[in-house]
This record gives structure tokens, C-alpha cells and sequence, in this order.
């Protein structure tokens, strides 16, 4: 039998690298990262045995000699960066190093949308029927492609040429092919993924398949497993077909063959292999069970990828309940899905349970950069049926709390939350015709009133803050936050919140919520008077560059006085509309003149 | 709950004072609303920090004292005082109620008003003057105007605290005429309301009458006249709320100096501080211990006492109240000479070694008679006065039950300078008792008086009776509130509190009488 390695190298970073990790140490695996200089003090390079200093993640020479100078005998892609690279994989494997992953020639027969199609014909998986023949709405898609870029929808012949043209154009600066594919286009479609995983002495399984169809652009938002809305007949057709796929490419390691499942008609059709550890791996380490025992594809991946022959055949896999999993970003999802960046100056992520799972790299303090992946982590829950594990991924996110910057733990925890999310009703496109409600403020504002009272309250002694009045009442206890709070029943658990004189940030329900708070020395110069623009001095009036109507930013220069040798700018204290103009270029001025009258815009937003 | 009669009268006085706080008519209050303007105890409440209690100082001011006979014309007095929290440090509030007759000074407003000083003088504590005010009510200016502790007294203050580093600030959010000018201007920094705030000595209808001017209020004396032209305010505020803000602000910029008593750790009393309900008769003349009082004040119901085999009708002793050392003074029957010398020899005691003193005061008097008159009961009560009179300890008075005679000043009434002299509202404070009173005067009445001795005896226990009221005495600012029995412990902490911002000087005394 062959041996374990004693030493592996771990070609990522984040969350997928600490995961890794984990496994490796687990199983007495020393462990190798890499990392950027920006990643110097980055969780997973902390996480690792040692660490070498690579230029870029994608620096693929740099990473296959990080792991030949630290010893390692096997190189983890992860997911993303180098782990789908066919050229990567060959210069692993060129330089004596076993390559955690399938054989570079399955990953190059799956690179390619058209190849894979014929591959997966050929075995006999179902595939969206080609061309525009069978009818609109069609997909043109680059052969090479992926991320959307080169993709149309088609609903008629009309656009079909100038649709198709783009496509090819687009197709071809972004991967130097202009290869095209088209196919039948399915309306309410839903993402369908098996998991397969293949050894080297040919055994091929299938651990269940996950729904991914809660998706925002095509990237997937929340994932499950098992699907909760295919027939046992459909379940049956996408994990044989996975496993004649990978057996047709002669995979090895963790595969995943994604299905577009047509809502309305029940058909299933084969959309492309990911040759690599998905980001949504562990709702099947949690849904699935092998022999009764719980799942690590990492450790499967690494024992493949040593020789070792897959320990249990498929009649030993299991579902185990449900599971599901949402991705934290680092992006405001109620404001256009900004993406954020920011130090994480708190950072509270829920207590792991048998029920609840979170992989993440996120700690306080650190900084979030635009550089990298906005993923900060997931959260995943587990439950006997799908609806308790709803319910606890709801829960788990009400106990997510990321401060100084906003996270769309929120988003999630809403999507979650919806009718339709709950009755399974989200096909690949509702979150792009859909729009999500903001959660109300309120709550959030009655947690940060609760913060600053709690942070800043006399606990102790007889002027503590207890509203004490002579023979009366308690007074309400008042927070001024944007606007006055009268603060009602105290919060079961102190809500994670960072407290400033002039702000104040609280998370509730997983959303981030910062508001103001009256800081005289802060806006020291926040009474702008009362937009009459007087003479400062004697003088003369030697310019007037606005004209009654006009509207003026705050500070925008509306004339200039000169007196005593001096030039005085006079500028709008407040945006607003110029009402009066009474000065005249070239005219003497007294003390104290009115030259401008600004009327003040609508009443500014305090809360950001 | 169980009903007793001292639970009644509290009740009364929680009714009595929540009309009270309501403060001016419906009409007025509506009418400073609809201004934007807070009414003067939300003012308070946004002025202090969230959460900080508030020792209202006399808030049943001129209760009954003008308008028609029973009725409350002038709520408080039409200013709200008191003690509050700011950016984490006590100072003193002094707020005028606009909704109360403009905001005029009555002669008990006035008084009032420089008793508020008084208490910022003694324990120094910054002052903030949130000033809505017409300034002295015109019909009573006699009474308002000219003499030493009237109108001009308070600026009198505010320039001889500022001088003793007592910072004097201001929020102009409404009238400050005339005299009332002067509280902003005389103000360390003082900050005023935009549109709403107007300072000047004569208003437009006197600059009118006098030069024939015509001019608005906020051309003659608005906020942006005197933040940016005359210089009179130091801050522009856009509406009260802002006001208060940057008061809080001023507030936060002060030094603070350390406490010149220890605290130690707070203990709460083992017996229920409801139980005073209970454990206290209404009726003076029933004798109770006092200890049982005692008992439900004090950390821990732990008390020293002093002397406990002596004297017996004066409890004294050590104890710790909010975590402060007191000493305590208690009546627990009539004074003797013994009572006097023990309560002299302890006030001593606490004196030397910068204790407070906290007398709990229920007394009908010194006793009378020729056994005690020619033994010196005199001498011996004198010893008792000097002894309190020139204490340099803070002193705090809760007068629990009666306050008659010498016996108040034994007992450290008002004329002693207590910190705080507060009331219980079974408390009677007169010379002697109604009924001790017609006797006297009904022997020293002329003989051939007409009225029938009967009647005139009772004219004289009728007006003994109304006037030995603790609404009578709190009325006039003879004390500093009347308060619920269960907060005696609260108000005293909090009086202990405020006091330590002060330094205790050395003591010395006059000459004991031998």
C-alpha cells in the first residue's frame, strides 16, 4: 500500500487553504503555504508549517519551486487560481511532485465547453440540445469561456446574427477563441452538480449532487444538499451520468459535473466539469455519509492522489440529511453589490456545532482588500430535513457579525428567510429579476442605542445611569444616535458593535448598520448660518460667478470681495439654490452687505 | 403591597408632583412646541448624558404660594433645578420654564435659583443655564428686584463662582431680556439657538418707545447677530437638541478635580428600604426606633453606633451609605442635656476625621422644665448648636418626622447649612406644636380680647397646622424636596456624591459653653 505524504503544499489562500490545512494536520500532514507579500500576515500563512513567499498565487513556476524547496511531495490547488490549470498540474507533475487533482489530460478534455460536449454525447449524457433549430430562446456561448463573458440569450431570429457576431467578437478578446456554442436556452433553470470521486485504480463514485440555483449573475449565493426539488428519476439519470462522464475522461480526485435541470419540463442536461474542490464542498461532507461515518473530500483527495484506492464502494454512500451553505462577501448587497474592502475591526463568526460549520479567514483586525476574492467565508448548516437546516443557517447568520465593513451576511440571511427560497422556488435567474428588500433600520438602531448606552452608562454609584428621578418614574434612558432613541428591552446578548463619538456600527441579523451620533467636535462647523453671504469687509466686488436660480455645491466659490489688499472668496455655506445675487462686479461694498443669499437644499441623509 | 398612612401620603406626593411636572398649561405647552422648542424637562433629560438620574431640587417650589388660594399658578416655580450627569461629570442644571408664565421670575423662582448657585458653590459643580426666560415678573418686582438675594444676586454669583473656577455656562434657547441678559453674558461660554434664542436689554417695544426704532428680535438680539456680530455667544446651534449638544461638548472640555471622599464598595441594605413605610407612624407624638430607619439607609443595615448605653434619645453612629462614610445623628426622643453633650462629642468625632454627618432629624424640642432649666439644658444645647453650627463636614438633613423648636437646630436645620435638607411627607416643621402654640399665646393674649379662647385657640392650631405642611415648608425652599422614604437612601448617596467634589477644610469652633 502505498504511503500517505508526510508533507504537502497548499497553492491557495483564504478559507480553501486553512480548509487544507485542517485535514492535513489531522492526518499528521506538514503543512507548506504560499503567500503574497500582502498575505504575509494572512491567516492561512499563520495557519501553515511554513510558509515561502511567492510573487503571485498565479505564479506558477514560483509555486512549483515553493514546494520543491520546502520538501512538500504533493501540491492542493484549492479552488480557483491555479487549480483548473492544465499547464500548473503537467509542471507539478514534471517536477516529481504528485498534483492533488485529476490527470492533466481530464482537465484539458473538460476545459473546453464544446470538447467536454462531445465527450459527455459520447457517453451518453444528456446535453442541451444544439443549435437554433429546435427553436428560441437560445444561448450563444464562447467555447472557451466561462464567467459569462461571450454569453447571449436569444428569444428570436431577428437578433440571432448581430447576437451571435458580438458573442464571437467578445469570445475572442477574452480568450483568444472565437469558437462558439448554441444552444437551447432554459428559462427557469436550476443548477444541478454531482460530486464524483475517482481513483487511480479505477473506481469511479458519485457522492450525491447539490443545488446551486440560488445564484446572482451566475455565481452562486446559497447551495444545498441534496437537491430538494428533482424526482428520484432525475437524481438516478445526473449521478450515473456523472460517473460515466468522469469514467469516459478517465478522472481521478474530486470532480463535479454541473446539470442545467429545466424547472418546467424536468429534463436534466449536462453543462461542464469542474475538475477541482468546489467552494461548495462541505453541504455534501455534511448531507453525505460513508458508512454511517461523516466525509472529508480533502482527505479522499489526498490518499487518491497518494495511490490509494477509494476505501468504500458506492452502496456504502448515504444521504444524511440536508445541508446548506451561503457565501460571506465583502460587498454591499443592498447598494448595487458594491464590492468593500476595509479593516474587519470585529469580526464575530457563529459557534460551530454539530449542526453549524464555518470555513473562513476572516479574524478582527484584518484587512479586507479589493486584491483577492471578496469571499470572507461560509457558513453552512446542517439539519435532519431541509427546513431545520434553514432554519439553523438563519440562526447561524443572525450570529454572524462582521464591523467595519459591510459583509452580504444580511442578504443572505433575508434570501434565506424569503417564501421562496423556503419552498425551494428559486430558479438560476430569480435574484436577477428580483430585487431583495433592505432590512428595516429600526431594530438595528434600538441595538446600537442599547451599545452606546451600554458602553458609555455610569454602571456604578448613585449617578448611575438608571433614569433615577425624585419621587417619580425612571426616566426613559434616550440615546441620541441620527435620531433620538428611547431604548426599549434590553438585548437578550450584547450585540457586537463598535461605538465611536461620532458613529456608532451594530449587526443585526447579519446586516452591518452604521449611525451617526452628535459629535460636537466632530461637526464643529455644522451651522452653516442661514445662507445670507454678507460683505466681510469694506471692499469691492471683483467678481460674481453665479446668478440668481442656480444651484451651488457646499463651498462652491460664489464671488470674490477684495478689500485691504486681500482677495475673499465667498463661498455657499450649504448646497443649495442662489436666491439673491445683490452683488455687482466692480462695485463698492460696506461691512456687513448682503452680496449672495443660498437657500439650503432638502434636509441631507445622516445616516450612511 | 400593604396600605399604611405614611404610604398614602407618599402617594400624594408622587400625584402632586407628577401635575407639577407637567409644567405650564396645555395652551402654553402646545404653543412651545409647535416653536420646535423641547419643554424644559425633555431639555434636561437631552442634556444629560442617557441614562443619568436627575436630583430635582424643590420641584414643589411655589406650590399654592400665588394665583387663587389652592390653586398651583406658577409649577415649580417656572425653573427646574437640580443635579444631573453631563459628559460623565455632575454639575448643576438650572432651567427656566418657558410654559410657566414666560418663564418670569417670581421672588421664590429668584430664590430658587440662587439656591441651585448655592448648592454649585458648596459642592462645586459646574453650572449650565438653559435660559427661556422674560425675565423678573413685572407686578411683583418689589419682591423680585432690589435687595441682596434678589435678581441681581445671580449674576452676582455667576461672576464670584466663575472666579472660583466654577464653570458658568449657557444655552440661550429662548427670551433673555432685560436683566436676564446677563445670565449669557456673564456665562464662561454660552451658546445660543438659531431663530429662537434673543439677548438684549431692551426689547424692540422699548427700543421702540425709547428712540423710535423699529426693529425685529432677531435683528436686535437673534443668534446670528450675537455669534457672529456682537460676540455675546460663543456657538450657533441650529435647535435646542444641537444646543445641548454642543453644551455636552463644553461640558467635556472641563477639568475635572479628584473626589475629596472615598467611596468604598456599595453594599444594598439587608432589610427592605419598603419596610420604612411601615416601621414609621405618621403621628409624631407616637414614639418608634429609629434605628429601624436606620437600618433600611445604610449599606449593609450595618451600623456602628456610638455611646448606645448613653443618651438614648439621640442615636449616633457610624455607617457607610453608597459606599461614603457617615456619620449619623438621629433623634430618638426629646433632647436632654446628655443627648446634646453625646451629640456634640460625636458631631466632633466626625469633624476630626472628615466624616459626613447625616442627621435624621424628628424632634419636638430641648426638654422644659425647672429641674432642666437650672441644671443648663441651655449650656448643653449650645455645646449641641456649636458643635453643628461650625462643622466643616458636609451635612445632610432628612427631616423624617416632626422639626420643632431648638430641636431644628440641634439637628442641623436649614439656618445650619446643611448640603441638602430634605423632607419626608409625614414631616412637620414649625416654632413649637399648634397645639403648644394656643397654649402659650392663649396665656399671653390680652385679657380683654373678644374672641372667645376656644376659637382663638384654634384660629392659632389652624394656622400651625397649615403652615407646619411640608408643601408650606418646600413651597418656600425652607428645604430641597420633598422625597419618597424609600429614596432617603438614593438622594443621600447622591448628595454624598456631588459633595466630594468639594475639599473639607479644617474644622475650628467658637467657644463651647462650659
Amino acid at each position: 500500500m502505498t504511503a500517505l505524504f508526510t508533507k504537502v503544499l497548499v497553492a491557495n489562500r483564504g478559507e480553501i487553504a486553512l480548509r487544507v490545512m485542517r485535514t492535513c494536520d489531522r492526518l499528521g500532514i506538514a503543512t507548506v503555504a504560499v503567500a503574497t507579500e500582502l498575505d504575509a500576515e494572512a491567516p492561512h500563512a499563520r495557519a501553515a508549517g511554513e510558509v515561502v513567499r511567492v510573487p503571485s498565487y498565479l505564479d506558477a513556476d514560483a509555486v512549483v519551486a515553493a514546494a520543491l524547496s520546502s520538501g512538500a511531495q504533493a501540491v492542493h490547488p484549492g479552488y480557483g487560481f491555479l487549480s483548473e490549470n492544465a499547464a500548473f498540474a503537467q509542471a507539478v507533475t514534471d517536477a516529481g511532485l504528485a498534483w492533488v487533482g485529476p490527470p492533466v489530460a481530464a482537465m484539458e478534455a473538460m476545459a473546453r465547453k464544446d470538447a467536454a460536449r462531445a465527450i459527455a454525447v459520447d457517453a451518453g449524457v444528456p446535453v442541451v440540445p444544439e443549435g437554433a433549430a429546435g427553436g428560441f430562446p437560445v444561448l450563444v456561448k464562447a467555447a472557451a469561456g466561462g464567467g459569462g463573458k461571450g454569453m447571449r440569450i436569444v428569444r428570436s431570429q431577428e437578433g440571432y446574427a448581430e447576437a451571435v457576431a458580438s458573442a464571437r467578437r467578445e469570445a475572442l478578446s477574452a480568450f483568444g477563441d472565437d469558437t462558439l456554442l448554441v444552444e437551447r436556452y432554459v428559462e427557469h433553470g436550476r443548477h444541478i452538480e454531482v460530486q464524483v470521486m475517482a481513483d487511480t485504480h479505477g473506481t469511479v463514485l458519485h457522492l450525491f449532487e447539490r443545488d446551486c440555483s440560488t445564484q446572482r449573475r451566475h455565481q452562486k449565493v446559497l447551495e444545498e444538499a441534496p437537491a430538494p426539488t428533482i424526482s428520484d428519476d432525475v437524481r438516478r439519470l445526473v449521478t450515473s451520468s456523472a460517473v460515466a462522464l468522469a469514467t469516459a475522461v478517465g478522472y481521478t480526485g474530486a470532480g463535479t459535473v454541473e446539470f442545467l435541470l429545466d424547472a418546467d419540463t424536468g429534463e436534466a442536461f449536462f453543462l461542464e466539469m469542474n475538475t477541482r474542490l468546489q467552494v461548495e464542498h462541505p453541504v455534501t461532507e455534511l448531507a453525505v455519509r460513508v458508512q454511517g461515518q461523516p466525509l472529508d473530500l480533502v482527505e479522499l483527495q489526498l490518499r487518491v492522489a497518494a495511490g490509494e484506492p477509494l476505501p468504500f464502494g458506492q452502496d456504502d454512500v448515504t444521504v444524511h440529511g440536508h445541508a446548506i451553505e451561503a457565501r460571506v462577501y465583502a460587498e454591499d448587497s443592498f447598494a448595487g453589490f458594491l464590492p468593500q474592502a476595509g479593516r474587519a475591526s470585529e469580526v464575530r463568526w457563529p459557534a460551530t456545532s454539530g449542526t453549524v460549520r464555518v470555513d473562513h479567514a476572516l479574524e478582527s483586525g484584518q484587512v479586507v482588500s479589493t486584491a483577492y476574492d471578496p469571499m470572507l467565508g461560509k457558513v453552512i448548516a446542517h439539519g435532519p430535513d431541509r427546513e431545520s437546516a434553514r432554519q439553523a443557517l438563519v440562526q447561524a447568520l443572525d450570529d454572524t457579525a462582521i464591523l467595519g465593513l459591510t459583509t452580504n451576511a444580511g442578504f443572505l440571511r433575508t434570501l434565506l428567510a424569503t417564501d421562496e427560497f423556503r419552498d425551494a422556488a428559486i430558479d438560476t435567474a430569480w435574484l436577477d429579476r428580483h430585487e431583495l428588500p433592505a432590512p428595516d433600520p429600526g431594530p438595528a438602531r434600538q441595538l446600537a442605542a442599547w451599545a452606546v448606552f451600554r458602553a458609555e452608562q455610569e454602571p456604578s454609584g448613585p449617578f448611575r445611569s438608571d433614569g433615577f428621578r425624585v419621587a417619580s418614574a425612571a426616566a426613559p434612558v434616550v440615546v441620541e444616535l441620527d435620531e433620538p432613541v428611547t431604548l426599549g428591552v434590553p438585548p437578550g446578548r450584547d450585540p457586537l458593535a463598535v461605538v465611536r463619538h461620532d458613529r456608532v456600527e451594530v449587526v443585526q441579523h447579519g446586516q452591518r448598520f452604521v449611525f451617526g451620533r452628535p459629535d460636537f467636535m466632530v461637526q464643529h462647523t455644522a451651522v452653516a448660518g442661514d445662507g445670507a453671504l454678507l460683505s466681510p469687509m469694506p471692499g469691492t466686488v471683483l467678481d460674481v460667478r453665479v446668478a440668481e436660480g442656480d444651484s451651488v455645491e457646499e463651498g462652491q466659490v460664489l464671488g470674490v470681495v477684495e478689500a485691504m489688499k486681500m482677495e475673499l472668496s465667498l463661498k455657499a455655506p450649504f448646497a443649495g439654490t442662489v436666491t439673491t445675487v445683490a452683488a455687482e462686479a466692480g462695485r463698492q461694498v460696506a461691512l456687513g452687505d448682503t452680496l449672495f443669499v443660498v437657500t439650503e437644499a432638502g434636509a441631507s441623509d445622516a445616516a450612511s | 403591597m400593604t396600605t399604611s398612612p405614611l404610604r398614602d401620603l407618599t402617594d400624594d406626593l408622587h400625584d402632586r408632583l407628577a401635575v407639577v411636572r407637567r409644567g405650564g398649561s396645555d395652551a402654553a405647552r402646545a404653543k412651545h412646541t409647535a416653536r420646535g422648542k423641547l419643554l424644559v424637562r425633555d431639555r434636561v433629560d437631552r442634556l444629560l448624558d442617557p441614562g443619568s438620574p436627575f436630583l430635582e431640587l424643590s420641584p414643589l417650589a411655589a406650590y399654592e404660594m400665588y394665583g387663587a388660594p389652592g390653586s398651583d399658578a406658577v409649577p415649580s416655580a417656572g425653573i427646574v433645578t437640580g443635579i444631573g450627569r453631563v459628559s460623565g461629570r455632575e454639575c448643576v442644571v438650572v432651567a427656566n420654564d418657558a410654559t410657566v408664565k414666560g418663564g418670569t421670575y417670581y421672588p421664590v423662582t429668584v430664590k430658587k435659583h440662587l439656591r441651585a448657585q448655592a448648592v454649585a458653590a458648596d459642592n462645586r459643580l459646574p453650572c449650565i443655564y438653559l435660559v427661556d426666560s422674560g425675565g423678573a415678573f413685572l407686578p411683583m418686582q418689589d419682591e423680585v428686584f432690589p435687595d441682596r438675594e434678589h435678581f441681581g444676586r445671580i449674576f452676582f454669583n455667576q461672576a464670584n463662582l466663575s472666579a472660583q473656577r466654577i464653570p458658568q455656562i449657557a444655552a440661550v434657547m429662548g427670551s433673555c431680556t432685560a436683566g436676564g441678559a446677563y445670565v449669557p453674558a456673564m456665562s464662561d461660554e454660552t451658546v445660543i439657538v438659531r431663530n429662537q434664542g434673543t439677548i438684549f436689554l431692551g426689547g424692540p417695544p422699548l427700543v421702540k418707545a425709547a428712540t423710535g426704532e423699529v426693529v425685529t428680535a432677531e435683528e436686535l438680539g437673534g443668534g446670528d447677530v450675537h455669534a457672529r456680530t456682537s460676540g455675546v455667544v460663543d456657538h450657533l446651534a441650529e435647535d435646542d437638541a444641537h444646543a445641548l449638544d454642543i453644551v455636552r461638548s463644553i461640558v467635556g472640555t472641563l477639568r475635572e478635580e479628584p473626589p475629596s471622599l472615598t467611596a468604598y464598595e456599595v453594599e444594598e441594605p439587608t432589610e427592605d428600604p419598603d419596610g420604612l413605610y411601615d416601621v414609621v407612624p405618621t403621628d409624631t407624638r407616637t414614639p418608634y426606633d429609629v434605628r429601624e430607619v436606620i437600618r433600611r439607609v445604610v449599606d449593609g443595615s450595618r451600623f456602628h453606633e456610638f455611646k448606645q448605653l448613653y443618651a438614648e434619645t439621640l442615636v449616633c453612629g457610624f455607617a457607610r451609605i453608597w459606599g461614603y462614610e457617615v456619620g449619623i445623628v438621629a433623634n430618638n426622643g426629646i433632647l436632654f442635656s446628655e443627648s446634646a453633650l453625646k451629640g456634640a462629642h460625636f458631631i466632633e468625632l466626625c469633624n476630626q476625621r472628615g466624616i459626613p454627618l447625616v442627621f435624621l432629624q424628628n424632634i419636638s424640642g430641648f426638654m422644659v422644665g425647672r429641674e432642666y432649666e437650672n441644671k443648663g439644658i441651655a449650656r448643653d444645647g449650645a455645646k449641641l448648636v456649636t458643635a453643628v453650627a461650625c462643622s466643616v463636614v458636609p451635612k445632610f438633613t432628612v427631616v423624617i418626622g416632626g422639626s420643632f423648636g431648638a430641636g431644628n437646630y440641634g439637628m442641623c436645620g436649614r439656618a445650619y447649612d446643611p448640603r441638602f435638607l430634605w423632607m419626608w411627607p409625614n414631616a412637620r416643621i414649625s416654632v413649637m406644636g399648634g397645639e403648644q402654640a394656643a397654649a402659650v399665646l392663649g396665656e399671653v393674649r390680652r385679657p380683654d380680647d373678644p374672641v372667645p379662647l376656644e376659637d382663638f385657640k384654634a384660629g392659632i392650631r389652624e394656622q400651625y397646622e397649615t403652615q407646619g405642611s411640608p408643601y408650606y415648608s418646600t413651597a418656600r425652599l425652607w428645604d430641597d424636596g420633598i422625597i419618597d422614604p424609600v429614596d432617603t437612601r438614593r438622594v443621600l448617596g447622591m448628595g454624598l456624591a456631588a459633595a466630594s467634589h468639594a475639599p473639607v477644610p479644617e474644622p475650628s469652633y467658637g467657644i463651647f459653653r462650659m
